[in-house]
């Protein structure tokens, strides 16, 4: 097969939009929560335990529609533990998201045996049932009809306009840059750290979900990194929706590139090329490839 | 016994409690009787030779990653990188090893060793350096660098080293393995408990020694509590910096050994299983004190080999659960602790 065209096809482009949505609801998740000032690198262990109670709750319940609001729940619960170990009780972010990330891969990994007699993969799944009328639409149909990718694709100009158009948006954004001015002009700050959370809950709840979803099962360790590569783009992205959008972008090319070229055969070795977001999140860093700056009190409990 | 010592004993000993606690509901919860559970998993690993060693087998490998991260930690580093320093410095030993056939072992021991040493302090001077000349938290240079390490080294070992149709390395010469300790006391018969162990244990009352009587290990202290204070009073922070990422990286590397040259003989992908970030929750839970890892290391060895005890009764990654319970309770409670006492 010729690999420049299945490099341009539309089949490769599909691939892209459904690598990129779990990485941009990721990423947004974390922007979310470090524009409020708290870190959450346990995004990754979110994803997990969304995926798992998506999976589980589908299909004891039999409805994928109870799975996804059964697990939206959960993982607002979840958040709101995270937010009383961070904002409450004034844990270290890191100490925390670490503490987190390994409560949660033990706790899937338990209830997978528990509930499904097997220490790497769930039963079948069913899929989040797809928006019917917008499946017609030609060409993008059968992908905007996915809700999640379509919501995917409304987060973007959706934070924007939330991010830097609305009260709350400022405010969560002077919890995160200077809480002290914030405080000092009577916004509850805590309150809004605390919002900033359960959005980052949320989202990568979707992220997970999503991830389930469209593998119809859960099996163990498959977020594999996605929730570190989303934090990554954050970064890259500099904190701004826009800049995040096109880093999960290029992220979900390279990677679908990869795995174009590894069927057509090229020989380009796959770790290396998985590599890549880490490695340029370095380079980013070490300041080849613009300026980053995070919120001045990221990370700073309150 | 100062009063320090007390609130920290008074936050551990609170949190261990809770955590066994919360065991005990899940384990009613999903209808278990916790009586027998605990009896069987005390049974199997503290009056059995075999299951004791087996726990001090899994406790040495943490003992020695802690340590090195406790020192960090102690300076206010929070390196994340231990895991990928593990994989990469030990997959270093062993190309060594294997490489290197014919040399005696009374060279090719230390070469092994101290090769993989110096390849993880290398990489490991990479956070330190990033946060030194750009001001980059380190958290997130050790999260990616673990990645990037860990698909390097799959991609060496798959391609070049691999044994065919494996994911492992070829294993390394039998003269090479640490000894035992079943040959030392016959009850441990069967257990891949090692010299390492003691090994482990020696460094911990060193690194002890080092952070708690030395001028350098004040520095170190220092520097964690109070950075700028630390700069003018002429301690060269940077340095420091520098120092305890070479301490951890050169200990994660020695800690990997446990597995290569203590117990399978070959560097295996995916070896690592987390060592390096369960690590972690084993200095936490010390209170980044290198006497108390000994311990804490010692419980986090039973959890992991009392999982494998009592699977017959629960899945073993219970254990993994109530690890993360420890984990979350110790830092929950050493907060509400010390604002209790501390005014």
């Amino acid at each position: 097969m010729n690999i420049l065209e299945s490099i341009i096809s539309l089949a490769f482009l599909s691939q892209v939009i459904r690598l990129y949505t779990p990485y941009y609801l990721g990423a947004s998740a974390s922007n979310f929560t470090e524009r409020s000032g708290v870190i959450n690198i346990a995004i990754e262990g979110f994803m997990t335990f969304s995926a798992f109670s998506y999976v589980l709750f589908s299909i004891k319940s039999g409805s994928p529609v109870i799975g996804v609001f059964v697990t939206i729940l959960l993982s607002l619960f979840l958040a709101l533990l995270y937010a009383l170990f961070t904002v409450a009780l004034k844990v270290n972010h890191i100490v925390t998201g670490i503490g987190f990330n390994l409560f949660i891969a033990g706790l899937t990994k338990f209830f997978l045996v528990y509930f499904f007699q097997s220490s790497s993969n769930s039963p079948q799944a069913p899929s989040i049932p797809s928006i019917s009328f917008l499946k017609f639409v030609p060409i993008i149909g059968p992908l905007i009809s996915d809700p999640v990718i379509l919501f995917s694709f409304i987060l973007l100009p959706l934070s924007q306009f939330i991010l830097y158009k609305t009260r709350f948006g400022l405010r969560l954004r002077t919890a995160g840059e200077n809480p002290e001015a914030g405080d000092s002009l009577g916004i509850k700050i805590r309150a809004y750290k605390l919002y900033g959370v359960l959005i980052s809950g949320v989202l990568s709840s979707l992220a997970g979900m999503w991830l389930a979803s469209s593998q119809n099962s859960f099996s163990d360790g498959m977020v594999a990194g996605r929730g570190f590569i989303a934090i990554a783009a954050m970064i890259i992205g500099r904190w701004k929706p826009l800049n995040i959008f096109y880093a999960c972008l290029m992220f979900a090319t390279l990677e679908s590139l990869e795995i174009t070229l590894q069927i057509a055969g090229s020989g380009i070795p796959s770790q290396l090329v998985q590599i890549l977001p880490y490695f340029i999140t370095i380079l980013v860093l070490l300041g080849f490839v613009g300026k980053t700056k995070p919120p001045a009190a990221d990370g700073v409990p309150y | 016994m100062n009063r320090r010592f007390l609130i920290n004993s008074i936050s551990v000993f609170t949190s261990v409690v809770i955590t066994l606690l919360i065991t005990i509901i899940l384990l009613i919860f999903i209808g278990k009787n916790p009586l027998e559970v605990l009896a069987l998993m005390i049974g199997d690993t503290l009056f059995s030779g075999y299951g004791f060693g087996q726990m001090l087998f899994k406790a040495t490998s943490l003992m020695i990653v802690a340590t090195g991260l406790a020192i960090c930690f102690q300076a206010a580093i929070f390196n994340i990188g231990a895991e990928g320093n593990l994989y990469f410095g030990t997959f270093i030993s062993n190309v060594i090893a294997v490489s290197f056939r014919n040399l005696s072992p009374l060279i090719l021991i230390p070469y092994s060793i101290i090769a993989g040493m110096v390849a993880s302090m290398l990489v490991a001077l990479i956070p330190p350096f990033i946060k030194v000349k750009k001001g980059v938290s380190e958290v997130i240079t050790t999260i990616m660098l673990n990645f990037v390490l860990i698909y390097i080294v799959n991609y060496f070992v798959l391609n070049f080293f691999a044994v065919k149709a494996t994911v492992r390395m070829e294993k390394v010469d039998d003269s090479l393995m640490f000894m035992k300790l079943f040959n030392l006391w016959d009850f441990l018969k069967g257990s891949s408990v090692n010299i390492l162990f003691f090994l482990g244990i020696f460094i911990a009352l060193l690194a002890y020694f080092f952070l708690f009587k030395t001028k350098l290990g004040y520095e170190i202290r220092a520097v964690g509590l109070n950075e700028t204070a630390s700069k003018y009073m002429g301690i060269n922070v940077n340095l420091i910096i520098y120092l305890v990422f070479l301490i951890s990286g050169a200990l994660s590397s020695i800690a990997g050994l446990n597995f290569v040259m203590g117990y399978k003989g070959y560097f295996e992908i995916g070896f690592s299983s987390n060592i390096g970030f369960t690590a972690i929750a084993v200095s936490l839970l010390a209170k980044n004190n290198p006497l108390g890892i000994i311990f804490s290391s010692l419980l986090f060895g039973f959890l992991d080999y009392g999982g494998l005890a009592i699977n017959s009764l629960v899945p073993k990654e219970v254990m993994f659960v109530v690890q993360g319970i420890v984990i979350l309770s110790i830092i929950a409670v050493d907060k509400i602790v010390n604002r209790i006492f501390v005014t």
